[in-house]
């Protein structure tokens, strides 16, 4: 069992322990794709890594596009040009490219494409909980969402040939807890990929107004045909059982897991509808489901987007079916959905004592809570970010409006560092950045964004800055990768990890070309030299960047185990520290551990050595 | 019981997920049928961090039902009593006793509770209750990041997770690289005869 993604390169018929991500980019191989471009992001991400990482073997193009949008069209040219490609994105990745993905489905494809959206019920990682089934019906694309990691493998390679019948994108939708579920898959069969070729063909691939609307015809044309499909397909199957026949549950994605568990909890079998095709929904078969049950409960996460057409559909058909689910406060609209919640809903259903109940689940939760600290996620040790807002708090404290931006960063808003005021999106902080200069003369606005964030979408908000004449200081937060998503390459530093080359571009560089009146660049680990940049900063007419580099912890740790360098730790000499506090409320590292006085955790310590930059007693010293 | 429930909780960064991978392969090796629930991303810097491994026919969704977790893995004490509600009555609990203070701790805002309050807290859901020193134990293997394998070692003398202490061996031998392989085998054989 070797580590990682060569656990997929094994011969056909190997079982393995894949994660769902993992799943989908076997699959996407499997179906012979050509080419995959993508911009990570959780829950998404170890697809494109797996992508990445197998495309010398299996003779594939990829690439770490700078953004979701970049992707989508790099995926929708090759598919257009005869060969099957993917890109993969979180949720909010397809706001980014929404504008694409919905000329693609106008114009369609030749070659497969498929389109994955990973969406975040709880918004583990995410800033929203949006329902991107809904972009299925905004655009019109077909969408599959499986269930399990073996699912996700077999739908993604029917995806593709489903593309290719249509010659339409397809919208693979799935959950965190499917992406980030391992279960056993089997290996398959490689295909071999479409020879690309393009054929001219201006009023199809343009869509100026009189194109676009013959193709918006041809779309709708196309969800009659792929109807027929839904109504046939194998993943949209009824498990019918002996008992129980007034009732039903109509389900989709993970939801259909909690189902199957919730009724071994209840030790009832019900008739279920699994859909994995849901758009467009296989209405014949749904009236046949309503109409042999007196009752049909709706499993699914997020909004009732399955709800509200079904009960579209019983209306139309006069079918009296009664159809339950969030309207009637059966499941919630809001959150992942879990078996606890499930099971709720079914013994509802039944008229049946629920073997739990929430409330009571949610106060032992709260009672213990309240007799243990709570552990949101910080800045690890030895982070580049934390000197930097220790400097801007020294520099700027409440003097500044601090918008931030989408990484690791944004933890910057924890105790004690509580820098950020404001976040959006990929990119927000240049405009929000510009909006607070308008409206807030007597505050300094400090904009921070990361190093992969500045190239995803930072550009243009930098032109807005610049050429508006609006006065902000930018920090880009520059660790040489894109961290909070598992350390991806960006066009700042080359892609390793990739067999093609790739020529890094110098975020000064861009900053001194697009005309930015002050342009520095300095350690992130010099405190002193943080400091004075921000000074000069802060005298400028106009728009400061001042880059703060400094290797990620996470990366730099691993290269110096690979390499054999020990890390060595701080100390405090206890002969100097006064107990003045500093380290600890205006630092923060979370080595550093306050019981009566400060204590270094030896085995936390990542050995940066800035809490000896900062300590006024200098009482921090590397151990010997 | 066709299905045993798992539940692996500590800080992110102390080998959570590396934990609940090697027992899903031991589980494959013995051809069973295994499900984990992880979650990646913002959450795992130095975070609360559960992970839930099912193993069994009847393990379909990746969230353990509440009260049905068989064995509760406690990689850090407070993470242990932040999960234990989710197990069944008197099932057990495997105790590291190495606490890592979350910084509001440090900042004097929260209470980081004593060791015996810990054990009071669980005790109201589990009186089955290991404690383990599972940093002195790793250190005697060679290094401090061993302490989630010498935990998975005490978990596995319970006799609840369905899987053979040999195919937990050869699972560590092929996951880790060489140079690690003979300190992970030391670290759960010191876990396992510890208690």
């Amino acid at each position: 069992m070797p580590k990682k993604s060569h656990i997929l390169t094994q011969p056909p018929k190997t079982r393995v322990l894949a994660l769902g991500n993992q799943a989908i980019a076997r699959g996407a191989i499997e179906a012979g794709i050509s080419v995959a471009a993508a911009y990570p992001g959780t829950p998404s991400s170890e697809i494109s890594d797996t992508l990445a990482e197998l495309s010398n073997v299996y003779n594939y193009y990829f690439e770490y596009s700078t953004n979701e949008k970049v992707a989508l069209e790099v995926v929708t040219a090759a598919a257009v040009s005869g060969v099957r490609a993917i890109t993969a994105m979180k949720h909010v990745g397809l706001n980014v490219a929404a504008d694409a993905f919905m000329s693609a489905v106008y114009i369609g494809v030749n070659g497969g494409l498929v389109i994955v959206s990973a969406d975040d019920p709880s918004a583990h990682s995410s800033q929203n909980e949006q329902d991107n089934r809904y972009y299925a019906l905004i655009s019109g694309a077909p969408m599959l969402e499986p269930s399990t990691p073996q699912e996700a493998k077999n739908m993604i390679i029917k995806a593709f040939d489903l593309s290719e019948e249509l010659q339409e994108p397809i919208l693979f939708r799935t959950t965190t807890r499917l992406n980030h579920s391992r279960g056993v898959i089997e290996l398959g069969e490689i295909r071999p990929q479409n020879q690309p070729s393009f054929k001219r063909n201006p009023r199809r691939y343009i869509p100026v107004p009189a194109i676009a609307r013959k193709r918006h015809a041809i779309v709708l044309e196309k969800l009659a045909e792929a109807r027929k499909i839904s109504e046939d397909t194998e993943f949209n199957k009824i498990i019918e059982y002996d008992e129980n026949n007034d009732y039903g549950v109509i389900t989709s994605g993970v939801s259909y897991n909690y189902v199957q568990d919730a009724m071994i909890w209840l030790n009832e079998k019900l008739d279920t509808l699994k859909l994995g095709m849901t758009n467009p929904l296989p209405e014949d078969k749904i009236s046949r489901f309503l109409e042999s049950h007196k009752k049909v409960l709706i499993v699914e996460e997020l909004e009732p987007y399955l709800e509200t057409q079904i009960k579209r559909i019983a209306k139309e058909r006069g079918i009296k079916t009664e159809i339950l689910g969030k309207f009637e406060g059966y499941l919630p609209r809001n959150l992942e959905l879990s078996p606890d919640k499930v099971v709720v809903a079914l013994a509802r259903l039944l008229d049946k004592k629920a073997p739990i109940e929430l409330e009571k689940i949610n106060n032992t939760i709260n009672k213990i809570s309240k007799s243990i600290p709570v552990r949101p996620p910080v800045l690890c040790p030895g982070c580049p970010h934390r000197p930097v807002y220790h400097a801007l708090k020294k520099v700027f404290g409440d003097d500044a409006v601090y918008p931030t931006d989408i990484g690791c960063y944004t933890l910057g808003i924890q105790d004690p560092l509580n820098i950020g005021d404001i976040l959006l999106c990929m990119g927000s902080s240049l405009g929000t950045g510009a909006g607070f200069s308008i409206t807030l003369k007597d505050k300094s606005v400090v904009s921070l964004i990361g190093d992969s964030t500045f190239f995803h979408a930072g550009l243009s908000g930098l032109v807005n800055a610049i050429y508006n004449r609006h006065k902000m200081i930018l920090i880009v937060l520059d660790n040489h990768t894109t961290a909070m998503t598992g350390h991806q390459p960006n066009p700042g530093i080359k892609a390793k990890i990739l067999p093609q080359s790739t020529k890094p571009v110098k975020i000064e560089d861009i900053a001194k070309a697009m005309g930015a009146d002050y342009v520095k660049v300095v350690n992130a680990f010099a405190v002193r030299q943080i400091t004075k940049a921000l000074e000069e900063a802060k005298n400028v007419n106009g728009v400061s960047v001042i880059i703060t580099r400094g290797a990620c912890a996470l990366v730099s740790a691993r290269e110096k185990r690979k390499k054999g360098i020990p890390k060595i730790p701080f100390e405090i000499d206890y002969n100097k520290c006064t107990k003045c506090r500093v380290c600890i409320d205006e630092f923060g590292c979370p080595a550093i551990v306050w019981t009566d006085k400060p204590w270094i955790d030896p085995i936390l310590c990542d050995g940066c050595g800035v809490c000896a930059q900062i300590c006024p007693e200098y009482a921090i010293v590397r151990r010997r | 019981m066709s299905e045993t429930n798992i539940i692996i909780a500590g800080v992110g960064g102390t080998g959570i997920l590396t934990l609940s991978q090697i027992i899903a392969n031991a589980a494959i090796k013995e051809g069973k049928n295994v499900v984990i629930g992880e979650i990646h991303g913002m959450s795992q810097r130095g975070g609360s961090v559960v992970s839930d491994v099912r193993i069994g026919d009847t393990a379909f969704g990746a969230i353990i039902p509440t009260g049905k977790g068989d064995i509760l893995l406690g990689i850090e004490p407070i993470e242990a009593a932040r999960n234990v509600y989710r197990i069944r009555k008197d099932a057990p609990v495997v105790l590291n006793t190495y606490e890592i203070l979350p910084p509001i701790v440090s900042f004097g805002k929260q209470k980081y509770p004593e060791f015996n309050e810990i054990i009071k807290l669980i005790s109201e859901f589990s009186k089955n209750i290991i404690t383990i020193n599972a940093l002195e134990l790793a250190e005697k293997a060679g290094s401090s990041a061993v302490m989630n394998i010498v935990i998975l070692g005490a978990a596995m003398k319970r006799n609840i997770i369905p899987i053979s202490y040999e195919s937990v061996i050869e699972t560590i031998k092929e996951y880790f690289p060489e140079k690690y392989r003979d300190m992970n085998i030391k670290a759960f054989k010191l876990g396992f005869e510890s208690t």
